[in-house]
């Protein structure tokens, strides 16, 4: 299990902005009885891990853990091989496990992966009632993985320790810890970096690869989006490392800049600005003169594209106002994917965002904008006194909508296509084009013949 | 690998899982009261993937409440201060959130700890049922029934005189909201006064209104399920519900107890039906008879292209009974029917191999079989068998809509599975 003063370190991360106005010890988030929500500490290691398509990813544990949360996400990935991405491997523990210990089905279950899948590396991810009971994974793993000549790599991340985050953060330790560092890549050049925290959900990665090879950015290893385990051992070779919206690795890069002297800056690819942004903060960090000049051009010529493809929806769009209720990061990246399509955001909710994304909100909607604390109560009168004509939050809300006769967008809902990018501006434009052209929120709620009096 | 009916596994490991855990089936239980507030005992993030199972497969906001066991509170408490503490801060968090009752169910993590989840009760004022449900016994069909079983322990009154004509219908976990609705219709129509415990048809069945996600939307009352034993029939359907329906006759004696395995094809409706009519010595009504012609009509109409098709099928074991029974009814042949768990009414099943599995073991009869009939999961890996056909069919269905209004059960069910089949198996075997 992972000792207490681990989590306590983790929970302090300092370069965290969650942490600041928390006292010390009390760091992100030990939950309250009843009230947390979100995923565990083990969904957030997978999360972070899963992508890697050449490693299978096997968790040591009862039914639920992997049962309902294999095959949920679409991280997409280029592998020829196998992809594991999509497969669910568990050794599903019974009850003479939950007394008698697990390390034996755990091993036979390694076994049984490499004579019948021969992966280049397995996860082994402890859950709850095997971290409870005390099975002694690191073991398991460290012969497993002498047995096999693989890396098969322990993953300290059971539920109960956490939230998704912290989980998140472990499994970047357990990266570091097991795979970094551990082989040497075949050639380097001065432009390698690491992306950290894109894990390809729809492709995102897809719609600002491209540019990064045209600019000359090659992408040494990836955690773990599109990524290969053979990669990131490698990973401790860069000049750089970009964090892609994702907060929870921070403690990684800050260790690796510790460790290698890796730099590190984090970005995020959601809309025009952001991603020129991104490109030119990459760039300037790796400091190249040629790089910088390079980027220069192709980001011009991207925006030049872009500009010629969004002109018809800028049309369509203008003088449309959208409010937005959603958490974290998106509360912000959205606004700005929606702004550099020409639609005016009056509100977008801050009630579960730390406060870097509140800054960022303010700054993308500038004084004027509302920044909501209840969005639930809030976004209704909202509406009403800013004439707003579409509302993009969370299924919950679609009530409010129909209420309002204005247009919905569902964002928290699994996505089909990427708005990551230059190019995922595209897809979302296509998207709120539809919307506001379908009249089903207006029809929908209308009266019942036996309703109208 | 030989695969053969037995409690032993064959190998260490699940790769592909379509076991689900018994956690899961005590929520979705507890879904179908009205009112109730399922609170699952354990880590976050048991409660966090069973919500965003469930909303997928429904389309649907699903209420369920969690107790955040931290590591901490696993080893310090006992699990009274993690249980009191979740209701409260919930409560005061939703300042007017009334729920009719507390659904607590474990899970492995509180079950490994040993967490006395009974005498807590004790200090809680509202109705309050508790559920064993560890996720490392059984599955989600066996957490449904272990759920059902409690709530009539725990809230059921004892009586020792029965209403006529009343009756209690305890549907198996697979059933969908549209076909515990259609069954309860057809005893009313039987001049029944017909309860479903649990109740998804008034739940789960896509009906929107605002405020939901709280508690759960629509089922069965607390008062109702309180009064069920002054009930004069219980129809248990499906093995696993039969215990449920013992459970209810020790509150009363003179309920009497009706079993069916399943409600799918012909033979099972004839007993089904033969059976209200016995005892109410009344003839259906028309359009009862109308959907017996409808669904012979059905099965010598689909009767050839499967009689002549090989057929895979996965499920929880009593759905997997029922789909067998109808396919076979007609003449399909059933390679492999592979079951989640284990449960003695697979002995019951005609198939070539019957056994407990996951997807790699299903896989291995895909090439052989025109069409497999499986959760969401076996869409992807039958992308590389261009030659076998889909129909999704059990949890979870994540991409499909319209889940809870797809109904195979009774005549009229039966006869649109049958077609539905049919037309997407003419779509595979025809381009040969
Ligand atoms: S909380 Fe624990 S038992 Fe539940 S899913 Fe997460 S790791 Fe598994």
């Amino acid at each position: 299990m992972v000792s207490r003063a681990k989590i306590k370190e983790l929970m302090n991360e300092s370069a965290c902005s969650h942490s600041k106005e928390k006292k010390p010890g009390e760091g992100c988030d030990k939950p309250k009885p009843g009230l947390a929500t979100g995923g565990c500490a083990f969904d957030g290691a997978q999360i972070s891990l899963f992508p890697y398509a050449d490693a299978v990813h096997l968790v040591h544990g009862p039914q639920t853990c992997l049962g309902a949360s294999w095959e949920t996400r679409e991280t997409k990935t280029s592998y020829l091989g196998r992809d594991h991405t999509q497969m669910g491997f568990t050794t599903g523990i019974t009850t003479n496990d939950v007394i008698f210990g697990g390390d034996k089905r755990l091993s036979n279950s390694i076994d049984y992966v490499m004579e019948h899948y021969k992966p280049e590396a397995i996860f082994v991810y402890s859950t709850c009632v095997t971290a409870l009971v005390g099975d002694d994974i690191d073991m398991t793993c460290k012969l497993g993985s002498q047995k096999h000549k693989i890396p098969v790599v322990p993953v300290h991340a059971a539920g109960f320790v956490g939230s998704k985050n912290l989980g998140s953060r472990l499994a970047g330790e357990a990266v570091l810890e097991h795979l970094i560092g551990t082989k040497e890549p075949e050639y380097t050049t001065p432009y390698d970096i690491n992306l950290i925290g894109d894990y390809n959900v729809t492709g995102d990665m897809w719609q600002y690869l491209p540019l990064f090879e045209k600019i000359g950015l090659r992408v040494l290893s990836s955690m773990s989006g599109d990524g290969r385990v053979g990669d990131i051992r490698t990973a401790h070779r860069a000049k750089l490392n970009v964090i892609v919206c994702a907060k929870s690795l921070i403690t990684l890069t800050r260790k690796m800049e510790e460790q290698y002297g890796i730099p590190w800056i984090s970005v995020s690819f959601y809309g025009k600005r952001d991603t020129s942004f991104a490109i030119r903060e990459i760039v300037n960090a790796l400091g190249d003169l040629e790089l910088i000049t390079r980027a220069e051009l192709v980001i011009a010529q991207a925006e030049e594209e872009l500009e010629t493809a969004l002109t018809p929806y800028r049309q369509l769009f203008a003088g449309k106002k959208a409010v937005l209720n959603t958490g974290g990061n998106k509360a912000w990246s959205i606004a700005s994917s929606l702004q550099d399509l020409g639609i005016e955001v009056v509100a977008t909710s801050i009630a579960k965002s730390t406060q870097d994304d509140i800054d960022k909100a303010r700054e993308y909607l500038g004084k004027d904008g509302v920044l909501m604390t209840k969005p639930a109560s809030e976004q209704g009168k909202i509406i009403d006194s800013t004439g707003a004509h579409i509302l993009l939050a969370g299924g919950r809300s679609l009530y409010t909508a129909i209420k309002k006769k204005i247009s919905f967008i569902d964002v928290n809902q699994e996505k089909k296509t990427s708005y990551g990018g230059y190019s995922g501006l595209l897809n979302l434009a296509e998207d709120l084009k539809y919307a506001f052209r379908n009249p089903v929120f207006a029809n929908v709620g209308k009266p019942a013949p036996w309703e109208v009096n | 690998m030989e695969f053969s009916l037995t409690h032993k596994e064959h190998k260490p490991l699940q790769i592909n899982p379509i076991k689900h855990s018994q956690p899961m089936g005590a929520t979705l239980a507890f879904l179908g009261i009205k009112g109730c507030m399922p609170l699952m005992h354990g880590a976050q993030g048991c409660a966090s993937f069973t919500k965003v199972f469930f909303t997928r497969h429904f389309n649907e906001p699903i209420a369920v409440h969690n107790t955040s066991v931290s590591d901490l509170t696993a080893v310090l408490d006992g699990g009274d201060y993690s249980i009191l503490m979740a209701i409260e801060n919930i409560q005061n968090k939703e300042k007017n959130l009334t729920p009719s009752m507390i659904g607590l169910h474990t899970t492995g993590l509180t079950e490994t700890k040993g967490d006395d989840v009974r005498s807590v009760g004790t200090h809680i004022e509202i109705p309050y049922v508790f559920v064993n449900t560890p996720d490392y016994e059984g599955g989600m069909e066996s957490g449904w029934s272990l759920t059902v079983t409690a709530m009539i322990e725990q809230l059921t009154q004892a009586v020792t005189y029965i209403q006529p004509n009343t009756l209690v219908l305890l549907p198996h976990v697979s059933m969908q909201p549209i076909e515990v609705e259609k069954i309860k219709a057809l005893c009313e129509d039987f001049g029944f006064e017909t309860y479903a415990l649990p109740d998804l048809s008034t739940s789960l069945d896509g009906y929107w209104e605002a405020g939901q996600g709280k508690l759960s939307n629509g089922g069965i009352r607390v008062d109702e399920i309180r009064d069920l034993a002054t009930s004069s029939f219980v129809i248990s359907i499906g093995a696993s519900m039969k215990k449920s329906a013992l459970a209810l006759q020790k509150k009363n004696p003179l309920i009497e107890h009706i079993h069916f395995d399943h409600l799918m094809g012909l033979d099972a409706n004839d007993n089904f039906v033969g059976k209200l009519m016995e005892i109410r010595h009344i003839a259906p009504n028309a359009h009862l008879k109308r959907w017996r012609a409808r669904l012979q009509d059905a099965m010598l109409d689909s009767h050839f292209l499967i009689g002549s098709s090989h057929f895979v099928i996965t499920g929880e074991p009593d759905m997997l009974t029922g789909m067998c029974a109808l396919i076979r009814s007609v003449g399909g042949t059933v390679d492999a029917a592979v079951s989640t768990t284990f449960s003695e009414v697979l002995h019951t099943i005609d198939a070539q191999k019957v056994f407990v599995g996951d997807l790699e073991d299903a896989r291995e009869f895909f090439d052989g079989a025109n069409m497999v009939i499986s959760n969401f999961h076996s869409e992807r890996i039958l992308h590389s068998y261009p030659n076998t056909a889909l129909v999704i069919r059990g949890f979870p269905n994540y991409e499909e809509l319209g889940n809870q209004l797809k109904n195979d059960q009774l005549y009229e069910g039966s006869a649109y599975f049958l077609f539905e089949i049919a037309n997407v198996l003419r779509k595979v075997k025809h381009e040969h």
